[in-house]
């Protein structure tokens, strides 16, 4: 692959990612359902490693790691790192475990999920800001409500992935 | 892995730890100040988020036109009427002002008097994550806004705090948050006790008033209004601020205690127009 295509190639997953923050951040936040808005973003990393596999899913997260950090009021600059360890899991995971279709993508997801919201009780357990149980439930309505959209995001980057060069070498 | 490894990827791995490590300690060195990724990314998305609030009250006129225009009415007729009562208790309430006023100046007291200097800005979006209630504003450090500065809506009603400032965004804790706590106090009672978010409230939008002093009986609708105590007594925040009203009374998980419900006083939900406190001079 040459460096145009490279270029061509991620500008493409960047583009297909706009509409999808865009989406989260400025439609989704405004009409949460049951009190609840779904975490797009992450989505959106794992559906990439999924498809394309460890390396560049690494890749990717960390870049949707940095958005997501600007724009989540967590623990700073936590969420560049593990986004990208995330990115990596997924990519493994559907590479030697699952299949890189929606079905490894949505157990990655439903597995990303998890982890990030049992990071964020984890923090606040440990600051003993909050107690454990409307932590809990709010967790599970957040991976319940996310999950909804993994098809669509998934069938978003599935369309991209179909267009642009394959292997991706650094 | 082994494909992992040969294509670089623990260079990609070692980038985004670097990358953390470098956000989260210029995060703390700044404070209140949204730090350089975050300033940039806040200042490259603002003609973004202007743009796309602005289409999105238009769509959302467009629907209350169109489908809400009996329940407006039904609001006007209810507004019209209340403004009528509150005309008379206006009236009423002159008489006592002024009889106050001439009281305080045989006692030869200060007047009392609350004077805020103020920024007005724009709700351009609300915060997509569930683990925090927050509002992004469009005006940051260029005006003078800074952490720690109040934001009230356009009737005087505590919206927030904020929480950080960029160049031309600022970003605030609405009062319903789970990491924002202050003083409040009951208006009917002059009681005192601490105004905190809670996870399963913030969902419903409403927010927590614990450590209610005992034997403390709250009616539904009490008004709740900043005390201006933060932790450490300094006085952080205006007084006298309207918070919410009570709308009901729970016992908490051990059954030990009581705390209050509170609906907020703003209408975070579909609240525009907002105005920082940047500076503020309260004499009781």
């Amino acid at each position: 692959m040459t460096r145009k295509d490279f270029i061509v190639k991620w500008l493409a997953y960047a583009l297909a990612l706009l509409p999808i923050w865009f989406l989260e951040a400025y439609l989704l936040s405004r009409y949460p359902l049951w009190g609840v808005k779904p975490m797009l973003l992450p989505l959106c990393a794992i559906a990439v490693a999924t498809l394309e596999g460890a390396t560049a899913g690494t890749g990717f997260a960390l870049a949707v790691g940095v958005i997501f950090d600007a724009m989540d009021p967590g623990v700073p600059g936590a969420m560049i790192f593990i986004m990208a360890l995330l990115g990596l899991g997924a990519g493994l995971l559907s590479q030697y475990v699952l299949r890189q279709d929606l079905v490894g993508c949505f157990l990655c997801s439903v597995l990303a999920l998890v982890v990030m919201d049992a990071l964020r009780i984890a923090v606040r357990l440990l600051m003993g800001t909050a107690p454990l149980r409307p932590m809990l439930e709010l967790a599970g309505k957040e991976i319940l409500w996310s999950l909804c959209f993994v098809p669509m995001v998934y069938l978003v980057f599935r369309w991209v992935f179909h267009r642009v060069p394959k292997a991706t070498v650094l | 892995m082994k494909d992992f490894l040969k294509q670089n990827g623990i260079l990609i791995l070692i980038i985004a730890l670097l990358l953390s490590l470098i956000a989260a300690v210029l995060s703390f060195t700044f404070g209140g100040m949204a730090d350089p990724f975050a300033n940039l990314a806040g200042m490259v998305s603002t003609p973004f988020r202007n743009g796309i609030h602005t289409v999105v009250e238009w769509a959302e006129e467009l629907y209350s036109d169109a489908f809400e225009r009996e329940q407006m009415e039904q609001e006007l007729e209810a507004l019209r009427q209340e403004n009528a009562r509150l005309r008379a208790e206006a009236r009423e309430g002159e008489a006592a002002s002024r009889e106050n006023e001439r009281l305080r100046d045989l006692l030869d007291f200060q007047q009392k008097h609350t004077e805020l200097r103020t920024e007005p800005a724009t709700v351009t979006a609300r915060g997509s994550s569930n683990w925090s209630s927050t509002l992004t504003v469009s005006k940051g450090s260029a005006s003078g806004v800074e952490a720690g500065n109040c934001v009230i809506d356009q009737y005087g009603n505590l919206v927030g705090i904020i929480s950080e400032a960029g160049l031309n965004w600022a970003t605030l804790l609405t009062v319903v948050d789970v990491d924002l706590e202050m003083g409040g106090l009951i208006a009917r009672t002059d009681e005192a006790a601490i105004l905190e978010g809670d996870f399963t409230l913030m969902g419903q939008g409403k927010l927590k008033l614990s450590y209610l002093p005992q034997d403390t009986r709250l009616l539904a609708g009490d008004t709740v209004l900043t005390s201006g105590l933060v932790s450490g007594g300094t006085a952080a925040y205006p007084s006298g601020l309207l918070v919410g009203y009570v709308a009901e009374v729970r016992s908490d998980a051990g059954g030990m205690s009581d705390y209050a419900v509170l609906t907020p006083a703003a209408d975070l939900e579909t609240l525009e127009q907002v105005f920082i406190i940047k500076e503020f001079n309260v004499v009781e």
